[in-house]
């Protein structure tokens, strides 16, 4: 019997499993949509093909007297019906499963993740292997010519398994003194952190002392949107399908990026939707951003950080256009090079320190569970912007939509974009849609057609969905 | 597809409201992207009261018991039963809740059996006969379950070899009553001792690295 190869979690890792709760399980969905009904059959073949090449995604997740670890495991997925609400969860601690599901619903095959495993940009990665692997399952005749391609080396294809389990993109940035006794391994190369290159030159006592400065001024209060929680926990989640082309328009009218253009027309439509905010005027969103750019790595294991902007009504200019510039010019400086290695320097110091790495690992989590709670108080929304999905052929010219769904403790939307299609999918842990409809009616003011399709949440959606 | 004249978009799944604003919807229903999921109902909420009363209910029995006084003579029927039952309570709610890592409830469960063993013979006037008779006993029984539950269930080395080691571990605990005298025959401690010196040295010989190993990832700081 051999040794299991593991690799342990790093912090940003372990903070999904400190934060988690009976409302947000920390899990995300890709889903894909394809131009027929999904075949599950072929979808189990493509699911077997992609997962033996996707070392990582046959961890388990288990937990040491100070850390937790992904563990290579033997067990196997199905593809299943979709059965569960969206983003249901997943890890279970003392379960030995996989960290991941494969389910499919009439045109959809969805990826589900558990966000300890990866992140989105990683999930992506798996999604679209799938997915293509699936289009030459069911369309064999358009196979032909990129596998021709493939064995004559044109297209460069990696030649071992990667997306094991050892890129921990951050430990691989910054440092990898200590290597887990697996780290030749398949898996352990493929679950290593993505940090880990990073290291050596640590920062100067007065980046230390910028980054302490990071913290927000106590003067501004921050509104946070409550709501009717559903009667089960489940994430309701709102699709709002349009034209990418007709909203990047309206970003470019108004001179900033479409994530910024939309944080806007969120803060905008939440102030509408609370009818005025109250008193506490400050709307904050966070606005993960993919290290990777940067930062450039194989490992599909979290590797992002979160930036934070901030628009506080009634001081100054308040219409969308000022408050597109606002956000933009917050966010620029903050997402950048420099910028985002000082906090990444800041998380691998965090990792590095003696006191907390002795420290057990209940009470990791409790502390970790602390920091979240905090920094959840200093934020109204989230906000995550995948971009646009561009996938093999033969898949891209088989698919449409792209969805991306993340399970939320506050309301938060995320964006994805392919086949010309921008989905924002609006997530919540509570019923109210209100932020949603104001959402959309900005957008439908301007002449975009929306298209919208809900989750079934309450007792009466449901019976109304099942008659 | 279905359309909300009031908010102006298009709607699919055949909902007869619009599911931002409320407002009747007009048009012919498209089918849904997303499944119509059943409300589900967890029960980890219950269950986690039921444990939590059920720990306190015991914990308040055990100290009851130690206030109606610990001498044989006031020790009889009513409270043999009692404590029976809050001691079978706290083992089946033990074994329950470990009921995925059968190694670890194994470890558990001696803990706990040792624990009531001891406290039992305290309250009825301590005749050493848990030292002596239960613990060898329950220990010995433990390593040897664990040695046929690993067989019969296929573990993998990594789920129980530390559970494993630990039990035999355990076992040494009589060598060490034994040695203070605190038993009142040697017997069962001496081959509960040997049984679980067995148990090790043979740990060590087929599995020494995994074991190693498994600590090196359990304790990795």
């Amino acid at each position: 019997m051999t040794h299991r190869d593991w690799v342990r979690l790093d912090n940003a890792s372990n903070i999904f499993l400190a934060a988690r709760s009976a409302a947000d399980p920390k899990v995300f969905r890709l889903s894909a949509e394809v131009d027929h009904d999904v075949d599950p059959e072929l979808l189990q073949q493509a699911l077997d093909e992609t997962y033996d090449r996707y070392r990582l995604y046959h961890a388990v997740l288990q937990s040491g007297l100070f850390w937790y670890y992904l563990q290579d495991s033997d067990l196997h997925p199905l593809v299943t019906a979709d059965e569960q609400h969206t983003c249901a969860p997943i890890y279970q601690a003392g379960r030995r499963n996989l960290l991941f599901r494969v389910v499919h619903h009439r045109r959809r095959i969805s990826l589900e993740v558990f966000h300890a495993l990866s992140d989105g940009t990683g999930a992506a990665w798996f999604l679209s292997d799938l997915v293509n692997a699936y289009i030459r399952l069911r369309h064999p005749d358009s196979d032909r010519s990129p596998q021709l391609e493939d064995s004559t080396g044109a297209h460069e294809a990696p030649a071992e398994p990667v997306h094991g389990l050892s890129i921990d993109s951050f430990a691989d940035y910054f440092h990898q003194r200590h290597q887990s006794p697996a780290s030749g391994s398949v898996f352990s190369r493929a679950a290593r952190s993505a940090t880990s290159s990073f290291v050596n030159s640590s920062p100067s006592p007065a980046d230390r002392w910028k980054i302490s400065r990071l913290r927000r001024p106590a003067d501004k209060k921050v509104h946070r949107v409550g709501g009717t929680r559903t009667p089960d926990n489940r994430t309701r989640a709102v699709e709002l399908t349009m034209p990418t082309d007709a909203v990047l328009g309206l970003a470019r009218a108004a001179d900033v990026s479409l994530t910024m253009y939309l944080t806007a027309l969120f803060f905008e439509s939440i102030r509408i939707s609370s009818g005025g905010l109250g008193r506490a005027r400050t709307l904050a969103a966070s606005v993960p951003v993919n290290l990777r750019q940067f930062f450039p790595s194989e490992s599909a294991r979290n590797f992002f950080a979160t930036v934070r902007v901030e628009h506080t009504y009634g001081r100054g200019e308040d219409d969308l256009g000022s408050i597109c510039k606002q956000l933009e010019s917050q966010f620029l400086p903050q997402a950048t090079h420099e910028a985002l290695e000082k906090k990444l320097r800041w998380f691998i110091r965090v990792e590095r320190m003696p006191g907390l790495r002795i420290m057990p690992r209940p009470l990791k989590d409790v502390i970790l569970g602390m920091a979240n709670r905090h920094s959840n108080r200093g934020l109204s929304v989230a906000v995550s912007n995948l971009g646009r999905m561009s996938l093999p052929e033969p898949a891209d010219s088989h698919v449409g939509r792209v969805l991306f769904h993340v399970s939320a403790v506050r309301p938060q939307f995320c964006a994805t974009s392919h086949a010309g299609l921008l989905a924002v999918s609006f997530t919540s842990p509570f019923v109210e849609t209100d932020h949603i409809r104001e959402f959309t009616r900005m957008l439908t003011a301007e002449g975009v057609d929306v298209t919208v399709a809900a989750e079934r949440v309450t007792e009466q959606e449901i019976a109304e969905g099942r008659s | 597809m279905r359309r909300c004249p009031e908010c102006s978009i298009a709607i699919e799944g055949a909902w007869t409201h619009c599911p931002l604003c409320a407002a009747p919807v007009v048009g012919a229903a498209v089918p849904s992207p997303l499944p119509t999921v059943p409300l589900t109902f967890s029960r980890r909420r219950l269950l986690k009261v039921l444990f939590l009363t059920s720990i306190a209910v015991i914990a308040g029995s055990l100290a009851a018991q130690l206030l109606l006084g610990h001498k044989p003579e006031g020790f009889g029927v009513l409270r043999s039963g009692w404590l029976g039952v809050t001691a079978m309570w706290l083992v089946v709610l033990m074994a329950v809740r470990k009921r995925r890592n059968v190694a670890k409830g194994t470890i558990y469960l001696v803990v706990l059996i040792g624990l009531v063993c001891v406290y039992w013979d305290y309250l009825t006037g301590w005749r050493a006969w848990s030292l002596t008779y239960a613990l060898p006993i329950v220990c010995a029984s433990s390593i040897a379950a664990l040695l046929i539950t690993v067989r019969a269930m296929r573990f993998e080395a990594t789920e129980h070899i530390l559970d494993s080691g630990l039990a035999a571990v355990l076992g040494l605990a009589p060598i060490v009553f034994l040695a203070f005298g605190w038993v009142t025959y040697p017997l069962p401690s001496a081959l509960c001792g040997g049984f679980s010196i067995l148990a090790l040295v043979l740990l060590q010989l087929a599995r020494g690295r995994e074991v190693r190993l498994e600590l090196a990832r359990r304790l990795h700081v």
